[in-house]
């Protein structure tokens, strides 16, 4: 009867838990017992499970189930919150009927000013990314509110050291921002930046989108369109500035010309309702539009739902609605939306939802 | 037979940069044998899936914290014990749950016929052998020998010690030596009697 010391030696040698003074000893006694040199082969090398093996496209699909599992629950981890802030959007809302306090504004500036060197750039910086269909909320080291909607990405450093908070967008994000005189807030994006002490406001510049908006909610903003030529607008409550990105395919233009190119216009928010207002809605985790053509609020939907939608009929992308969803699935609301018996929809096997 | 490096690096990515291809390559990496442990656990690997779903739910909820974390891969174990033993605490209301009762189907292994150049009838006496020893030591076997865990590892989340993990694998090892002895081809057994 061989002694208890060799499979010892050996559970630890498949273990990798064999430290250098056995590896001699094992070799001694496997030569005493070629039959354990046999059983060591066989301990060493992969086994099969019986149950339910696991290989890469098992873990793929698994993968899938649970992005979905992730992405329903991170919607249903803000609606906990959303009351709070439900009402603060609401009240923030009196205020701009009764005091006037709201604006949006969108805006495109080139290269030129997206090549300004980052003073911030040793920081250490975090990022907080979206994906299509979900939301997320989070606090800055300073304190600042941030609600990061769908299919975003928001820059962000660890530790606001120096004069200034900056922060980077890519998407849209609604911010109360933490009022510190001596440090302003700024949130860069592709097309604009957006320079506040406190307030609160909404930016939204999708790449995928030909208009960049920012919506001001209370206090007050500077737009920063060039930071270098010092074009700066500065927006008071309740209004709107609007331009369009798509001067950017111009290539033959000087960067000068392209600059005079987009003249930012001013407007006022959308208000889909009582006491809803377009651009802001979402924070509420509402969506809402107003006499918006079809195109644009599909546009909209597949980025609220993560959905896939497309045309058979283009004529249809012309249609104009008003609507606002609240608790909604996808299917729901665009039950709702045909109702008014201009287009259907109907969805494939492979989950494409198909309008004519 | 894993990379803890790998596994520590996507943790750093998730935690620091919540970075979303870190986490899915986890996910990928880990969830066949999260899931298999707490099958074992539950009993089922349908609710297994959950579970591992809903701690991976957790670590990107909690991505701020897990630079806190020491070992991310005892960790994403632990806490995949615990929420099995919850469930099943909650499915079976009165009764005490731990992790003596263990549904070691989930846990039955064997080895690679053609690698290991052995018979079919040898490869199920190896499973039978396994399948006869108590649970935890099954449990514990796997967890060395397929999950790759290290002997601290397996006694941490175990609660037990690093002495009754090497001795739990000793009993192991040498009940699949016995089941293989019996097979041993005649050349081998005679080179053996004639040393």
């Amino acid at each position: 009867m061989m002694h208890d010391q060799i499979w010892t030696l050996l559970a630890r040698r498949m273990a990798n838990e064999l430290l250098p003074e056995e590896e001699e000893e094992l070799e001694r006694l496997l030569q005493q017992h070629p039959d354990a040199s046999y059983i060591k082969e066989v301990m060493m090398q992969p086994w099969n499970d019986r149950q339910k093996p696991f290989g890469p496209e098992e873990a793929d699909q698994a993968l899938e189930r649970h992005k979905l599992r992730l992405e329903s629950a991170m919607v249903a981890e803000e609606e906990p919150e959303a009351p709070s802030s439900g009402r603060k959007v609401r009240r923030m809302v009196f205020q701009l009927t009764g005091v006037a306090a709201a604006l949006v504004f969108a805006f495109f500036i080139g290269r030129k000013w997206f090549a300004a060197p980052k003073p911030v750039a040793e920081e250490a910086r975090l990022q907080l990314v979206t994906q299509k269909g979900s939301r997320s909320h989070i606090k800055l080291p300073d304190g600042t509110s941030v609600w990061l909607n769908a299919g975003s990405k928001l820059d962000y450093p660890k530790q606001f050291t120096g004069r200034k908070r900056e922060v980077t967008l890519e998407g849209e994000a609604f911010f109360t921002v933490v009022k510190d005189e001596n440090r302003p807030f700024m949130v860069r994006t592709k097309a604009f930046a957006v320079r506040v002490l406190g307030t609160e406001f909404n930016v939204r510049v999708y790449p995928q989108e030909d208009i960049a908006v920012a919506s001001l909610v209370t206090g007050s903003v500077e737009v920063v369109l060039d930071e270098k030529q010092n074009r700066v607008v500065r927006l008071r409550p309740n209004e709107k500035l609007s331009i369009s990105t798509l001067e950017q395919l111009v290539t033959t233009t000087t960067a000068k010309e392209t600059v005079a190119l987009r003249q930012p216009v001013k407007s006022r928010l959308t208000e889909v309702r009582d006491s809803v207002i377009a651009e802001t809605a979402w924070v509420e985790n509402k969506l809402a539009f107003k006499k918006m053509p079809l195109e644009k609020v599909v546009a909209l939907m597949e980025q609220w739902y993560g959905a896939d939608i497309r045309f058979k009929n283009e004529n249809k992308k012309q249609l104009s609605f008003t609507a606002v969803f609240d608790k909604e699935n996808l299917i729901d609301a665009l039950k709702a939306l045909e109702l008014t018996g201009t287009f259907h929809f109907m969805q494939d096997a492979d989950g494409v939802i198909w309008i004519e | 037979m894993m990379n803890d490096e790998l596994i520590r690096r996507h943790f750093r990515c998730i935690g620091e940069g919540g970075d979303m291809q870190a986490y899915d390559e986890l996910y990928r990496l880990l969830c066949g044998r999260l899931i298999r442990f707490s099958a074992a656990i539950t009993g089922s690997f349908h609710l297994a899936e959950e579970i591992v779903s809903d701690v991976f739910i957790m670590i990107w909820q909690k991505r701020e914290q897990l630079a806190a974390v020491e070992n991310p891969l005892v960790y994403l174990y632990v806490c995949t014990r615990n929420r099995s033993l919850n469930t099943l605490q909650q499915h079976r209301k009165h009764q005490h749950t731990s992790l003596d009762s263990l549904d070691t189907d989930a846990l039955a292994m064997s080895p690679d016929q053609e690698q290991s150049m052995i018979s079919a009838e040898v490869a199920q006496r190896i499973e039978a052998a396994i399948r006869s020893l108590p649970a935890r030591c099954q449990l514990i076997f796997r967890l060395v020998k397929q999950d790759g865990l290290k002997y601290r590892e397996v006694a941490e989340l175990l609660n037990i010690s690093s002495k009754t993990v090497d001795a739990q694998l000793t009993i192991a090892v040498k009940k699949v030596a016995e089941a293989i002895r019996l097979n041993m081809p005649s050349e081998l057994a005679w080179s053996f009697l004639f040393r």
